[in-house]
């Protein structure tokens, strides 16, 4: 409601008008559901017009395409749920990519853990500087996207790291699956289902939620906003760096300007599309999964209809905003910003 | 008494407004004259909201014509209202913290918020020189580029007054200034500047004053209106009703006797909170208390006294420089809310809506967050449990609407209110509970019910310290009252002993 | 304006604040007010020094005159990015506008691939561009309630489209008129054309928003919607017009740009996003909006320009520049923040 609603002292107490609670009803139903309608529905479509889609495997196609934009896209939701922003996750999958590219060989089965947990405190780091000295999230993981896009291309040496041995390490999760599913699209699912549970049964998750809808009240609550922040960040870190895990057992190498190098937007996309409100507060990490499958679908299904190479930019920029505006939930008077 | 018409300001005749099935307004009929100051009470729910939205043209009424200075007239927005010499100060402030008092002010009056400029650009000679004429009228030394976000509350309440007469009294009229609870959030010395305001104001337009503390409608309105389910009850002249006549047409019936539940010391307990030596640069210094269990301290002090930033101390979300704060006889280092909370301190604090409670949140979730107690199972939280612990405060506290899924910042502020004190009282190991101007806001019904609650937290064994709106409130309920003034502690009354007057802790406080 | 939609609870959403208690952290001194783009007045003066004497190519006429050559687009495209920050939004479309103006100003010039030279049309067509891509995104932003982020983020891929599409596929047009390719970095008056014009955009900007309705409706939108709105300012409106400004204000810059390249390309604008917002923020404009200004922004921007410049010159591997951008973003903003830093303050 905005200020001339509210700007007056007593509240009148008027019974519920039963056209306003339907309209709620539904739109928290649509909240519930509208992704996987968005993603059937364009699914459906692109078969409709492209039979041969569906039996060539694309659903297999768009789920490793989805997988690491799925991963990056959860640990964005877990951040934009905080009510802030996680510019540099990306960047984190591309640094996390190429270190383990390099570290396959020499640790093996050690250098997943490794590189991960390397990453997760990068996150961490991210969430420290957004907690304590009380930055603006936007601007801050701006700069360290900036550094740790340096990071990646002094590491790499602007070129391209080829895993040279243990490359079996990973690369069953891309050539395993399940269902005709990728195994890093499962294990990206898994990880949505685990945040999920995580956002709503735990005290932990109810406190990020809570900071984003009123961190004020949350802190008043006795909630320690700090350390979930935190948290939260190193949570993105540690995705991203699952996300440079599917990247590296897809295709065995990591490059500046290769594979999943330009995961930031489609990521922001997908947790977007799947649901999360921008300013904080509202999210659901398996609705995120229909938002990764939606926007890797886009330009899976512009090649495969035939739409012209060139138009194809044009395409995704458009569907985005309308997948957007039909998805997101906004209340009536909330201002967007 | 009949009224001299050419003297009518505003004539309100058989107004009438329904929402759906809800008949807010029925048959209204008012008349403002020149120079009168006139008091609108009644409970929330009783139409003074929805009348008010009618004067300011928000709402259109269903039926009945408003005349203004002798001439009918029709609302369709705002703007028209103010083009007829309507304005308003809000409630909550509506001023631009980033633009200057010149710039806010220029912002009012007659045809919205346009500020008049020539092909879109502004002359900011004239608007300074403009804005400080509207300043001087109403007897206020602000420096006009001055930029609002560095004004004290009180100062921009000045501003806010200054354009909510700038409207349009070119047709011969004379403005309505309506206030809408002005004072709730100010001190004492602040409200005297308000009511010399209101004097001024008296000279040239007339006002609405509308207000929950009926001591102050009675000591600046001529006139006061009672309204009651969506009728007005009385119309009467201030001298010849009392405060209980108010209450009793308000709420439609007596209130209830005031009863003390007063816990004496038990013998060799230990204070549950002592406070000894604490100061913050600035703010307040070498404040030294302490309360027992079951005892309720009350805090009073005006505008400057460091009340509020004590409180805030006490439960941490303000630093102190100095001193140590003891609980159960520990003290507690490095003391911050986490570290409040888990020693068993609830604070219910003056701005609900930003600190009081998360928005958004279900009544459920919110009552549960602090201290969940059986609805969460370590870092676990029962979704089912926690209805069941809800539904059981809802229904303790007769929470209205009885839904605990509701977003709770949809409910009324009463209600909300009592949300909120539920979730500290939902633990069990509750020391201390420091509530912070806890019935601003809350119409007399509602004030009563969460004063119920602050007494059954004394009954519970919580230590009680309370920052009160009135001094008649402090007397009522404490059985200690510290007064403050200026950040140190001027006086101390042992309620069961001393029998001080409200006149005896005015003049420590001054 | 009769709004029958009521219920029994009491609505939320207002932007109270426990003013009084916080008082404590409003600076009122004059000085303060100035002290931010005086502080990086300082560092700019600083980094000049250190890169002087690093090497004593930097401190040069010519160098000077490359610095601000390469700072005008940033420049002129931070100017729309203020205003579009300033109401509290973000434009992310700006490298894909900047390409699609850039193809139809070449497309519509003298250029390699034969067609007709529309002379000064060409400019009208590709700002008209612009503007109109911007109004785009300002209309489904505003009236679709789409946030700026998704909008300018879609309409960044829309732009690269138009500009793909018109690309085509046939030969590369390169621009063939001399006189254009060479008009920005000629020395006029000791500086180069480009800088002229983009300083003129920067006291415009400048001038625009403290003396014009459009610009201080912008600044109180930027500091409060709702009252805003509740005053009866026209908030929408505004909000379409600072898009429709920053979009045209791209599309100045896509031309420009391509001038200088010589021919046509649809990443034309690559880099120019991740320069002009840290500039922006570095200047003191406020992500939240309603603070901060053009001349913060420019300071910014030369900051950052002088500081690439400079790690050139000194021989920093190319590979570290964003790493040094981006540390210095990050230092600005702790700085900035170390002193506001209070248990109860609001940062997302």
């Amino acid at each position: 409601m905005n200020l001339i609603e509210t700007w007056t002292s007593s509240i009148e107490v008027i019974p519920s008008n039963k056209l306003a609670v339907i309209r709620r009803r539904i739109a928290k139903g649509w909240q519930a559901v509208g992704p996987l309608v968005m993603f059937l529905g364009m699914f459906a479509v692109v078969g409709g017009l492209t039979p041969t889609f569906i039996g060539n495997g694309g659903l297999t196609i768009v789920a490793a395409s989805a997988a690491p934009i799925l991963l990056v896209a959860i640990g964005q939701a877990l951040v934009l749920n905080i009510g802030s922003i996680d510019l540099s996750n990306a960047s984190i999958t591309l640094l996390g990519a190429i270190l383990l590219a390099m570290t396959l060989g020499p640790l093996g089965g050690a250098a997943p853990i490794v590189v991960v947990l390397m990453v997760s405190l990068f996150g961490a780091v991210n969430g420290l500087i957004v907690a304590f000295a009380q930055v603006p999230s936007f601007a801050l993981t701006l700069g360290t996207f900036g550094i740790l896009q340096s990071a990646a291309l002094v590491v790499s040496g602007a070129t391209t790291v080829y895993v040279t041995q243990n490359a079996d390490v990973v690369s069953p999760l891309y050539q395993g699956g399940i269902a005709g599913l990728p195994m890093t699209f499962i294990i990206g699912v898994i990880v949505a289902v685990v945040s999920w549970a995580f956002l709503r049964f735990t005290r932990a998750g109810q406190g990020m939620t809570a900071i984003g809808k009123n961190e004020s009240g949350a802190i008043f609550s006795g909630i320690r906003t700090r350390l979930l922040k935190v948290l939260a960040y190193a949570l993105s870190g540690f995705m991203a760096g699952l996300a440079g895990i599917t990247i590296i057992a897809q295709a065995g190498s990591a490059s500046p300007t290769g594979l999943g190098s330009d995961l930031l937007l489609p990521g922001i996309a997908a947790a977007i599309v799947g649901g999360t409100s921008i300013s904080g507060g509202v999210t659901n990490p398996i609705n995120v999964v229909f938002g990764a499958l939606t926007v890797a679908l886009v330009p899976i299904a512009t090649a495969a209809i035939g739409i012209d190479a060139q138009a194809q930019n044009l395409v995704y920029g458009v569907v985005i905003i309308v997948i957007v505006a039909l998805t997101l939930a906004r209340s009536k008077n909330e201002i967007v910003k | 008494m009949t009224k001299n018409n050419e003297q009518a300001v505003l004539r309100l005749s058989n107004i009438d407004k329904s929402f759906g099935a809800n008949h807010a307004l029925k048959n209204i009929s008012i008349q403002i004259n020149k120079g009168e100051v006139i008091g609108l009470i009644g409970e929330n729910g009783a139409g003074k909201s929805t009348l008010l939205k009618i004067l300011t043209g928000i709402y259109q009424p269903d039926s009945g014509t408003i005349e203004v200075n002798g001439r009918q007239s029709k609302f369709r927005g705002p703007r028209d209202a103010a083009g007829a010499g309507i304005g308003v100060v809000h409630q909550e402030q509506s001023l631009f913290t980033n633009l200057t008092v010149a710039e806010n002010i220029a912002m009012s009056g007659a045809g919205g918020a346009e500020v008049k400029a020539r092909f879109g650009i502004y002359n900011w000679r004239k608007i300074n020189k403009s804005a400080a004429e509207t300043l001087s009228i109403i007897g206020s030394q602000l420096d006009p580029r001055t930029v609002v976000g560095d004004l004290s509350f009180v100062d921009r309440q000045m501003v806010e007054i200054a354009r909510a007469i700038r409207v349009d009294t070119s047709k011969g009229g004379s403005p309505l200034v309506i206030l809408d609870e002005p004072t709730s959030v100010l001190e004492r010395g602040e409200t005297a500047i308000l009511e010399r305001e209101i004097r001024k104001l008296k000279d040239f337009g007339s006002v609405i004053f509308v207000s929950h503390r009926l001591d102050e409608i009675m000591r600046n309105c001529d006139r006061i209106i009672v309204m009651r389910s969506g009728e007005v009850v009385a119309d009467r002249a201030t001298e010849t009703v009392t405060e209980d006549e108010l209450f009793k047409l308000m709420v439609g019936h007596e209130a209830h006797a005031k009863v003390k539940s007063h816990h004496d010391i038990a013998k060799n307990s230990q204070p549950a909170v002592e406070i000894r030596g604490l100061g913050r640069k600035g703010k307040f210094s070498n404040v030294s208390f302490s309360v027992h269990p079951g005892r309720l301290t009350a805090i009073v002090g005006s505008t400057g006294s460091g009340r509020e930033e004590l409180s805030r101390a006490i439960f941490g979300a303000e630093k102190f420089d100095e001193g140590r704060i003891l609980i159960g006889g520990r003290e507690v280092k490095s003391w911050q809310i986490a570290k409040a909370v888990k020693s068993g301190i609830g604070y219910v604090p003056a701005e609900r809506k930003v600190e009081g409670m998360v928005g958004g949140f279900s009544a459920a979730e919110n009552l549960t967050l602090t201290h969940p107690g059986k609805a969460a199972l370590g870092p676990f939280v029962n979704p089912l449990a926690r209805s069941k612990v809800a539904q059981g405060w809802f229904d303790t506290l007769d929470v209205r609407p009885n839904d605990i899924g509701q977003d709770l910042g949809r409910f009324s502020g009463g209600n909300q209110q009592k949300v909120v004190m539920a979730k500290w009282l939902n633990s069990p190991e509750l020391n201390v509970l420091v509530l912070d101007h806890p019935l601003r806001g809350l119409d007399p019904g509602a004030a009563q019910t969460v004063n119920e609650q602050i007494k059954l937290a004394c009954d519970n064994g919580a230590a009680v310290i309370l920052l009160s709106d009135t001094l008649e409130e402090a007397l009522e309920m404490g059985d200690e009252i510290l007064v403050m003034r200026d950040g140190v502690v001027s006086a101390s009354f042992d309620l069961a002993t001393d029998n001080p007057s409200t006149l005896d802790l005015l003049e420590r406080m001054v | 304006m009769a709004n029958s939609q009521a219920s029994a609870l009491e609505p939320v959403n207002v932007d109270t604040v426990a003013i009084r208690i916080r008082e404590k952290n409003i600076k009122t001194s004059f000085i303060a007010r100035y002290a931010e783009p005086l502080a990086l007045l300082g560092a700019l003066a600083v980094l000049a020094l250190i890169f002087s004497l690093l090497n004593p190519r930097f401190a040069t006429i010519g160098n000077l005159q490359n610095i601000l050559n390469q700072a005008s687009l940033p420049l002129i495209i931070g100017v729309g990015a203020t205003f579009v920050i300033l109401i509290g939004s973000i434009d992310l479309s700006v490298e894909g506008v900047m390409g699609a103006s850039g193809l139809a100003f070449v497309l519509m010039s003298a250029n390699s691939r034969g067609g007709t030279d529309f002379g000064v049309w060409a400019f009208v067509v590709a700002i008209a561009l612009g503007l109109v891509l911007g109004l785009i995104s300002g209309v489904i932003y505003t009236k679709v309630k789409v946030p700026s982020f998704i909008v300018t983020l879609g309409m960044w891929y829309v732009g690269l489209g138009i500009a793909t599409i018109l690309f085509g596929t046939d030969t590369v047009p390169s621009l063939t008129n001399s006189e254009l390719t060479t008009w920005g970095a000629q020395i006029t008056q000791a500086l180069p054309n480009v800088f002229w014009l983009a300083a003129a955009i920067v006291i415009a900007g400048a001038l625009i928003l403290r003396f014009t309705r459009f610009g201080r409706v912008a600044l109180s939108i930027g500091n409060n919607e709702d009252i805003a709105r509740a005053n009866g300012l026209k908030v929408s409106n505004n909000k379409i017009l600072v898009f429709v400004f920053a979009g045209g204000l791209s599309a100045i810059a896509g031309v420009i740009a391509t001038m200088q390249l010589g021919m046509a390309s649809a990443t034309v604008g690559a880099g120019n996003l991740f320069l002009t917002i840290p500039a922006v923020v570095i200047g003191g404009t406020s992500l939240g909006g309603g603070k901060g200004g053009v001349f913060g922004t420019a300071i910014g921007v030369i900051l950052l320009t002088t500081l690439n410049n400079g790690l050139i010159l000194s021989g920093v591997s190319p590979n570290f520049q964003s790493a040094v951008s981006g540390a210095i973003l990050v230092l600005a903003i702790v700085a900035t923040a170390w002193s506001q830093r209070d248990r109860l303050r609001i940062s997302k």
